[in-house]
């Protein structure tokens, strides 16, 4: 398939990078970690600083994607050099994504780099850990006999026996086995203490008296484990990292649990799509960038959600986007749950009430839906589009989402030449 | 793993317990569910034990406090062997802990219905279900259905899951809960009905992999093909297939693999589980891993598959589907090659069948191919839709819950407001008569003459007399010593359809007449939309017929409400004098109201074409109804208001006035009554029975 070029995107997921671990979090860990230091720093505190460490690496704080922070990473010996590098990874570009800031670690001489990560495991059901000597890097590119994968019991937790184990079956050099075994332990218990969906460190290094530190570190959070939410992190703002719409639709979201509420910006410019249901959604949103509908955010607000939930999700979409479109796009399928009356009631009102305090509006609004009271929900909507003088066309859920898609698709393509500037 | 069919995770027979089952989603699935099904032997929500779920009226499903107290209390033929977790995310562990530990013996699967479950609560239900033997559909299910037994769990098949699941040999297994209905409504296109729609769930651990499920189904007699919606995360597919070609499985498969846009667009999905994790987890490598087990390309609606051996061979296996609406053709196929016949004749075919087109003038700009006409409206839609538009008037209000929630008013904890007014303002710049209009109807008042009329109508309904049936209520109060608000009580519990409400009558009447007509405005004497004469005379005939009719066969008759007055009968031409007041207001300010005048032409035209003796009295009721119908005509036109509200608008004015007549009527009892003095006495009382003697047995 062909995508849109319009449509990029960045990634909302919330993620840990090794600044905000070292920061918050590692002091709680019991996971050793360098020195670290963040700009601004002067010449005099640079030269502080490399006085003592001889060596440091300067790192951009970024949300980096599956490769890392590969190729920004540098390290120096002396203060103009650290400030060179500094400078120029201030406004580095890791595709799209700006640092948020740079900061100097502590160089660890190293005679060897440990990859270890914990997640959980769609074959295990349950955590698993994952190690190989050959740290840092892409763990992807190692070849499975330098890499082990064990699960580990959810009540039981991992123990420094199994890990041993795992570590002497990789001829892990005997002189760290012991120590690294008692660190991984601490290493479990970081991931199941704070509620991670994903830990990983890549790499330790292992310095050649046998110390070994935790050179990078990147975490994802379960956003629904209690263990998580109850720690507070502050997570920090990345440039561009997340759009005024994204925040506004994130904070209204975690607002309640009633009904799906997720937004991505697509950054699109002709479809303003409000979805229904988790699969339909993913699927209509790949019709539209396929065939050229440039989506302006993908969004699944299925669920039932509550009218007022539906009103405001609305509302905060139009307010953003609404004056660019060139189509209004309201599809889903035939939902289970979802009350369509209440849905396109709060629609409906939502856009009434934009008409009201922004003036009128003109675009084509296309329409699908199916289930629980969808007669009454298609005459509320169908009412206030003939009252706000909008031409649209309404689909029942006989006609299948995609082609619905397609469709609008179309529609949006011809109608957009015709917009007054 | 118990199950070891695909029915044995759900049959007929099962008996269901809910947890949670008195929340908000719970509680509408379960009634649907079981009024579709009947297997929901109970449920049970902390706090809530002793309560009831009526399904329909008068039958309950019982709510325990506890799942131990359900089996402590249900009898043991009862004991549910399946249960549907509905129970908030931090709730869930604790209450399938208490599911494993309580019902181990009996439980056989667990459908965890609840989304934003932590994994790690997953991971460890996981292991106790595990260890009990137990299968878990979920978390984040959607639930499952069995049609060839006709049951389910959970919402699969909405709120009515006979229209979207008739019999037939697809199973549909689908990460996506909507997607399993909506594919089985795809393949009813093509005379492909479903065995069986499982929602796996799509959080990052889905508890019984593909493979489980794969397998499950291809021991199921009914399933002849498995249709599977997959998303990105997981090696459940890389296993699955591993398992396919390993046993050599036998039934084919079609899949429809969603989430490529992840992957170039670095966007995250609705499901908690679309998280890309490596190698054989993203779209296109399950998109791969299908294709190579196929040994096929996907599915081209303009291939010619019939006689090519190879691609025949293919088919028996699969095929992959890169659009959804080509399900039906892929699947039809798939049929054709393995000559079995269509479960049941094909519905019309996949296309774009618009329900309602209207693009005005948009219409006349754009290419030919986008114009669509209106297509044909499936049942049972089409029917709901020409119902529902058959009334002009009126909105069609959208329900939701209001336990705290109102329209009508508001209070911010500094500011309280009517429907965003703050009533302070009100009270230093409106009256009382435009706060209840904006009160009752959402809206201020368009003319300031309307506050007036409301007024007045207020004003005649306080009294009529003491001998009225709401004055003497009052007055009865007052004479057993209660206090003044229980005789205001006492006169609205008084006020009925026969006294006080028959102005609702009126209004429906009215609405009845002036509907059908273009009546834009009602205060404008010759509206282009009415012909009232015409109106008139239709309704005075209409109505000589009914009584000519009805005097022949000795029967009653419909008659017209509000016209006529127990007291203001005796002479030729009769008017309630409150009426007359109304009528006397607006003629003297050069006002007019078209419902009264209707009314007041058609006393004279009935007399006139002699369907009745004398000019009817108009009386007060119709008067209340004219005037408030006037005031709601443009918000029913703009079907801003419902109709049921401007239906009973009448009978609550006329209560409101009569509700402080009555307190009038009840201190003045107060004072002047003596005790008791509305007791009749016995010699006044006629006794309409003789007296009887009790049997000796009795006595």
């Amino acid at each position: 398939m062909d995508y849109n070029p319009v449509c990029k995107i960045r990634d909302p997921m919330q993620q840990i990078t090794e600044l905000t671990f070292l920061e918050q979090l590692a002091k709680r860990s019991k996971l050793p970690t360098p020195a670290y230091a963040v700009t601004p720093l002067d010449r005099k505190a640079l030269k502080a600083l490399l006085d003592q460490w001889q060596k440091a690496v300067v790192k951009p704080d970024i949300l980096a994607g599956r490769k890392g922070k590969a190729g920004l990473v540098k390290v120096v010996d002396d203060p103009a050099r650290a400030q060179q590098e500094i400078n120029r990874l201030l406004n580095a570009d890791l595709g799209g994504k700006m640092p948020r800031t740079v900061y100097l670690t502590r160089y660890i001489p190293a005679e060897l780099e440990i990859y270890t990560a914990i997640t959980y495991n769609s074959s295990f059901l349950g955590p698993s850990l994952t190690i190989s000597l050959k740290g840092g890097m892409d763990i992807e590119t190692v070849e499975d006999k330098y890499k082990r994968t064990i699960p580990v019991d959810v009540y039981k937790g991992l123990d420094a026996y199994q890990a041993s184990q795992v570590l002497s079956d990789l001829q892990c050099p005997k002189k760290i086995v012991s120590a690294f075994s008692r660190c991984l332990v601490n290493f479990w218990d970081f991931f199941i203490t704070s509620g991670m969906r994903m830990c990983e460190v890549n790499p330790w290094r292992v310095t050649p008296a046998g110390e070994f530190y935790v050179c990078d570190f990147k975490a994802v959070p379960d956003e629904s484990n209690f263990k998580f939410q109850n720690q507070a992190i502050a997570f920090p703002e990345y440039p561009e990292n997340i759009t005024p719409f994204e925040e506004e639709m994130k904070e209204l979201a975690a607002s309640s649990y009633q009904g799906q509420l997720h937004i991505s910006d697509l950054h699109g410019d002709l479809i303003l799509p409000i979805l229904f249901g988790g699969g339909a959604s993913t699927i209509i949103t790949e019709t539209l960038c396929t065939c050229g509908g440039s989506p302006i955010f993908l969004s699944d607000f299925g669920g039932n959600p509550t009218y007022d939930r539906m009103r405001h999700a609305a509302e905060v979409c139009f307010k953003h986007h609404l004056k660019k479109a060139a189509l209004l796009l309201i599809l889903g399928g035939k939902a289970n749950n979802t009350l369509i009356d209440v849905t396109f009631q709060a629609i409906g009102d939502a856009l009434a009430n934009y008409v009201e305090e922004r003036g009128p509006v003109f675009m084509p609004v296309v329409i699908g839906r199916g289930g629980p009271r969808l007669a009454k929900g298609m005459m509320i909507i169908k009412e206030i589009l003939e009252t706000l003088k909008l031409p649209y066309i309404i689909f029942g859920y006989d006609t299948p989402v995609t082609l619905v898609a397609e469709y609008a698709a179309r529609l949006a393509k011809a109608y957009a030449p015709m917009r007054k500037p | 793993m118990r199950a070891t069919q695909l029915a044995d995770l759900l049959r007929k027979g099962d008996r269901v317990a809910v947890s949670n089952i008195t929340g908000r989603e719970s509680s509408m699935v379960s009634i649907v569910s079981h009024r579709y099904c009947g297997n929901i032997v109970g449920g049970w929500a902390l706090g809530k034990g002793g309560q009831t779920i009526e399904y329909e009226p008068g039958r309950v499903i019982p709510v325990f406090a506890t799942f131990a107290d359900l089996l402590k209390n249900l009898p043991r033929r009862q004991y549910p062997n399946k249960i549907v977790v509905y129970s908030p995310p931090e709730a869930v562990y604790g209450e399938v802990k208490e599911v494993v530990s309580f019902g181990k013996k009996n439980i056989e699967t667990i459908f965890i219905i609840t989304e934003h479950v932590a994994i790690e609560v997953t991971a460890k239900i996981a292991s106790l279900a595990r260890e009990a033997g137990i299968d878990i559909i979920g978390c984040n299910t959607l639930g499952m259905i069995n049609t060839y037994d006709g049951v389910r769990v959970g919402a699969v098949g909405g709120d009515s899951p006979a229209e979207s699941f008739k019999k037939g040999g697809a199973a549909i297994i689908s990460n996506s809960g909507n997607m399993v209905t909506t594919m089985a409504t795809y393949l009813m296109s093509a005379g492909i009905g479903t065995s069986f729609g499982l929602s796996t769930g799509k959080d990052a651990l889905i508890l019984t992999p593909l493979k489980e499920l794969l397998a499950l189904a291809e021991k199921d007699r009914h399933t002849r093909i498995i249709v599977l919606y997959i998303e990105p995360g997981g090696l459940y597919e890389k296993e699955a297939v591993d398992m396919l070609k390993r046993k050599k499985f036998t039934k084919p498969v079609i899949v429809y693999v969603a989430g490529k846009i992840l992957e170039t667009q670095n966007v995250s999905l609705g499901h908690a589980g679309a998280v890309v994790e490596g190698a054989f987890t993203t779209a296109s490598a399950k998109m791969r891993l299908f294709d190579d087990y196929f040994g096929i390309e996907p599915f081209d609606p303009q291939k010619r598959y019939d006689h090519n051996v190879k691609l025949r061979q293919a088919l028996r296996r699969g095929i992959r589907i890169q659009t959804l609406h080509t399900l039906p053709q892929a699947a039809s196929l798939v049929y054709r090659i393995h000559e079995w016949e269509r479960d049941f004749s094909p519905r019309e075919t996949i296309q774009l069948n618009p329900w309602f087109v209207n693009l005005g003038e948009l219409g006349k700009k754009l290419p030919a191919p986008l114009i669509l006409a209106p297509g044909k409206i499936i049942e049972p839609y089409a029917s709901q839709f020409t119902s529902l538009a058959a009334g002009k008037l009126g909105k069609m209000a959208a329900q939701r819950p209001m336990r705290n929630a109102s329209y009508a008013s508001g209070n911010d904890g500094q500011t309280t407001t009517i429907y965003g007014y703050s009533v302070a303002d009100l009270m230093q710049r409106g009256n009382f008569a435009e706060s209840l209009i904006l009160q009752w109807l959402g809206e201020l008042p368009q003319h300031a003459f309307e506050s007036r009329l409301v007024e007045m109508c207020l004003i005649a309904s306080l009294s009529n007399g003491p001998g009225t049936i709401s004055a003497q209520a009052a007055k009865l109060s007052a004479s057993a010593g209660n206090a003044p608000h229980t005789g205001m009580i006492a006169a609205l519990a008084s006020v009925g359809d026969v006294h006080g409400g028959n102005g609702r009558e009126a209004i429906e009447y009215l609405l009845k007449v002036f509907e059908a007509t273009d009546l834009t405005d009602p205060y404008t004497p010759k509206d282009s939309g009415v012909d009232l004469q015409k109106i008139v005379l239709q309704e005075a005939e209409a109505f000589k017929k009914r009584k000519a009719i009805a005097q022949e066969s000795g029967t009653g008759y419909i008659r017209i409400p509000c016209l006529g007055h127990p007291v203001f009968k005796d002479k030729d031409v009769n008017f309630d004098p409150r009426e007359e007041a109304i009528h006397a207001y607006l003629h003297e300010h050069g006002l007019y109201n078209v419902f009264l005048d209707f009314y007041r032409r058609l006393a004279q035209t009935l007399k006139h074409i002699g369907a009745t003796s004398r000019v009817l009295a108009v009386n007060v009721d119709a008067a209340i109804a004219c005037i408030w119908l006037g005031i709601c005509w443009k918000l029913l036109k703009d079907r801003r208001i419902t109709m049921k509200r401007v239906t009973d608008i009448p009978l609550v004015a006329f209560a409101l006035g009569r509700a402080a007549g009555a307190a009038g009527e009840f201190l003045d009892h107060q004072d002047h009554g003596t005790g008791m003095d509305m007791r009749v006495p016995p010699s006044e009382c006629e006794m309409l029975t003789k007296p009887r003697d009790l049997p000796l047995s009795k006595k």
